[in-house]
């Protein structure tokens, strides 16, 4: 896999780390380099968007213009607008600066699990600790009990269980539920949302299935591994 | 309107002679009434001793044509009244004394009679039309007086110094009115008023001037038309007392909801203000007000663009401190959590290199906030070296052994000479100021390449600089190097926060040094500050950074 960042240490650091737990790391300091080396097919980019060459966001134009391979990104925390962007671009996942390395571990596998799935061939019943969607019979069940949804919020529980342990950001949510026309309508999808989770989380207040990633979208995890740690 | 100026001086000039042309030619003639009206009968006797003669004389048909004359030169000199007066005058006394049977009212020819009737209506008429043309010129003239003093005043105003303009334009208006006095007054934000301009006699603007005597009382509303906004206000009890009461009129400026201030001025005789005149202070006071108003909106903007300029001060800070400190934070984070790690069994040489890239980024960050607070000592001016006796060698051996890991993969090399004497300086700061060109140094070359520090006795001066081989410095960059928060165009390189250099200059300077930057001639930039050497020479030199 491939990491580009700016900062030597950080470098050094993520490359010894990812190393040790047996992945091959390829390294970069500049988006030109960063393009170079995508051209050799890594399975996974950890790409900093702050790069002192080129816009990291053009980075990420440039590899999806030719793969598909996963990207994560790295960004400041102030910089919401960006994540959106790299993620509306075709990031698969983001990471703030500065994280833990337990983290940036937990999301590789994520990401390499997802590229390893065939796009859209999720198993027939996904399952989220007591919640299960068989996607087969379209049926909702949340422990025993089975949860009456309207077509709606059935579509947005089912765009988000196939791209389940990923940020959907609002843009691709509402353009894969309500229609490519809708982008900028947020409130139908925050307002669906709450509904949703009304009906699958038992605490509102502290929701585990339906994630919000403030300012950028929703998440929702799978049952395999908490990509947050 | 009278064309301002073809010219400077020339234009200027050409409009005082027709300003004075204005004043000197009497707009309304005679004073009073009854003089116009003797000026009338007297132009009628003039026409009819005429006639006497030329009737002596020769034998002319309808010679009382010649009252004409006169009615038309009294109608356009004093108006309709007189007008009117001069042509029953003339009916009358062309009855008396030409008309058969002479001196007596009585008309013997009914073709007389019917000519005598039409003269009258002819006179009348003609009269009238007189009288009204010289209204229409009366009129023009006052519209030209507007127009020229409203195109001066305007001109006036928009001068760079406001109060230089308001000083000009209470003289004009003083000249053009013919006034005793003119003052202008302003009130500020505060409701606070002072005086911005006075023009006129001494005594005149004392009255209206003192404090004492702005205890003034708005009567009402006088004037028609446009000039019912001009007030006549009763004066001050000093007015009063100095025999100015009567003659202070008070045009407030500004609207009813925000006074901005007010025009007064001082007439030189008693009685009602003209309705031209008042004209004309009304169309002064609304240039005043707009001009008031404007530089009230210009202030608020200035102050709008100040506490902008702070806030992206202070945003630049923000964000350059949020990244800077950021970036040495995410790989103590990323390393120490590495070491946490369960899972992995860490090699020494790993460990080793986790445990020195925390040191070495702890180090940057106290390198940011170190500077951070020189910085706000330096804005602040609280910086007071504590200065002492020190081998400049030594230092650069320090900072070197100290930056080992931010200049790791630069060839360093040093350059003392044995001789050096010791320098007067705050080792602490200086130590800063050397680290930071060290620093700046490593970070904007490529790694390998060399990185020279030389120290030289030069004069009374020890010279310091740090030169490296790396992509030299754009010329247009070189003036903002210093400033803080400046970051070079060039994005080659991780950024920095814009900070050290200019701590870096705060620092030399307050030890009554300098510090410049240069490129070099085989490429790569060369930064050097020096000390003075001689002790005498050591004076604290005031920090200009902001």
């Amino acid at each position: 896999m491939l990491v580009v960042d700016d900062d030597p240490a950080i470098l050094r650091a993520v490359r010894t780390n990812l190393s040790r737990h047996g992945f091959q790391v390829e390294t970069a300091s500049t988006g030109q380099a960063a393009v170079e080396h995508a051209h050799q097919h890594p399975d996974l980019i950890v790409l900093d968007l702050g790069l002192p060459d080129i816009d990291g966001l053009d980075v990420i134009r440039d590899i999806r213009e030719h793969s598909n391979m996963p990207i994560i990104v790295l960004s400041a925390r102030d910089a919401e607008q960006q994540k959106v962007a790299a993620l509306d671009l075709g990031a698969d996942d983001y990471l703030t600066k500065p994280f833990g390395i337990d983290e940036l571990l937990a999301r590789v596998r994520v990401a390499l699990r997802h590229a390893a799935r065939p796009i859209g061939g999720t198993a027939a019943i996904f399952r989220s600790g007591d919640l299960a969607i068989d996607l087969e019979h379209r049926r909702v069940h949340v422990g025993d009990q089975e949860i009456r949804l309207t077509p709606t919020e059935y579509s947005l529980l089912t765009v988000l269980a196939r791209n389940a342990d990923r940020v959907m950001t609002d843009a691709m949510l509402l353009q894969q539920v309500w229609g490519p026309e809708y982008g900028e309508e947020d409130h139908y999808l925050h307002v669906y949302v709450a509904r949703l989770r009304r009906k699958i989380e038992g605490d509102q207040q502290h929701p585990r299935r339906l994630i919000t990633e403030p300012g950028v979208g929703y998440r929702l995890l799978g049952d395999e591994d908490d990509p947050r740690y | 309107m009278v064309p301002r100026a073809r010219a400077g001086g020339k234009g200027t000039r050409s409009y005082a002679l027709t300003v004075r042309g204005l004043i000197q030619r009497p707009v309304d003639g005679l004073p009073n009434a009854g003089a116009r009206h003797a000026a009338a009968l007297g132009a009628v006797a003039l026409v009819s001793f005429a006639i006497g003669i030329i009737e002596s004389r020769f034998r002319i048909a309808n010679l009382s044509m010649l009252y004409l004359l006169a009615v038309l030169a009294t109608a356009s000199l004093y108006g309709r009244g007189p007008a009117i007066t001069a042509s029953i005058a003339a009916f009358l006394t062309f009855d008396w004394f030409f008309v058969e049977p002479l001196h007596t009212f009585t008309v013997a020819d009914p073709q007389e009679w019917f000519a005598l009737i039409l003269f009258l209506t002819t006179a009348t008429i003609t009269g009238q039309l007189a009288a009204e043309q010289r209204q229409r010129a009366v009129e023009s003239r006052a519209r030209e007086r507007e127009a020229t003093l409203l195109y001066e005043s305007a001109g006036l105003l928009a001068e760079g110094d406001l109060d230089d303009g308001l000083r000009s334009l209470a003289g004009r208006v003083r000249a053009e009115l013919a006034l005793a006095a003119v003052v202008i007054e302003i009130r500020d934000e505060a409701g606070a008023t002072r005086i911005a301009a006075s023009v006129g006699e001494r005594d005149a603007i004392a009255a209206v001037a003192q404090p004492g005597a702005r205890s003034v009382k708005v009567l009402g509303a006088r004037g028609r038309g446009s000039a019912a906004w001009v007030r006549v206000v009763a004066p001050g009890r000093a007015a009063v007392r100095t025999g100015y009461a009567d003659r202070v009129h008070l045009v407030p400026l500004g609207s009813l909801d925000r006074r901005l201030g007010a025009l007064v001025v001082v007439r030189t005789g008693r009685g009602d203000l003209g309705l031209a005149e008042a004209r004309l202070l009304a169309v002064v006071g609304a240039q005043l007000t707009s001009a008031l108003e404007r530089r009230r909106l210009r202030q608020l903007a200035t102050e709008r663009e100040v506490l902008q300029r702070a806030d992206q001060l202070k945003t630049a800070l923000l964000s350059a401190v949020s990244h800077d400190l950021r970036t040495p934070l995410a790989s103590i984070i990323v390393s120490a959590g590495s070491l946490r790690q369960r899972e992995v069994e860490w090699t020494v040489d790993e460990r080793d290199q986790f445990a020195r890239d925390i040191e070495q980024e702890a180090r940057r960050l106290s390198r940011i906030v170190t500077n951070l607070l020189d910085l706000s000592r330096i804005e602040g001016g609280s910086l007071r070296p504590d200065r002492g006796w020190y081998d400049v060698g030594a230092l650069v051996d320090d900072v070197v052994g100290r930056l080992r890991g931010a200049i790791a993969g630069h060839d360093v090399q040093v350059q003392v000479p044995e001789d050096l004497p010791p320098v007067l300086l705050d080792y602490v700061e200086i130590d800063q100021v050397l680290s930071n060109l060290v620093e700046n140094a490593a970070r904007h070359t490529p790694p390998t390449t060399a990185i020279h520090i030389a120290v030289e006795l030069i004069g009374d001066e020890v010279r310091v600089s740090v030169a490296d081989r790396g992509p030299g410095i754009a010329p247009a960059a070189i003036s903002d190097l210093f400033v803080p928060f400046y970051r070079g165009p060039s994005r080659r390189g991780p950024a920095g926060t814009g900070l050290g250099l200019a701590v870096a200059r705060g620092l030399v300077e307050a030890h009554g040094g300098r510090i410049s930057v240069a490129n070099r001639t085989n490429g790569g930039a060369v930064f050097t500050f020096t000390l003075p050497a001689d002790p005498a020479a050591v004076e604290r030199t005031p920090s200009v950074l902001s």
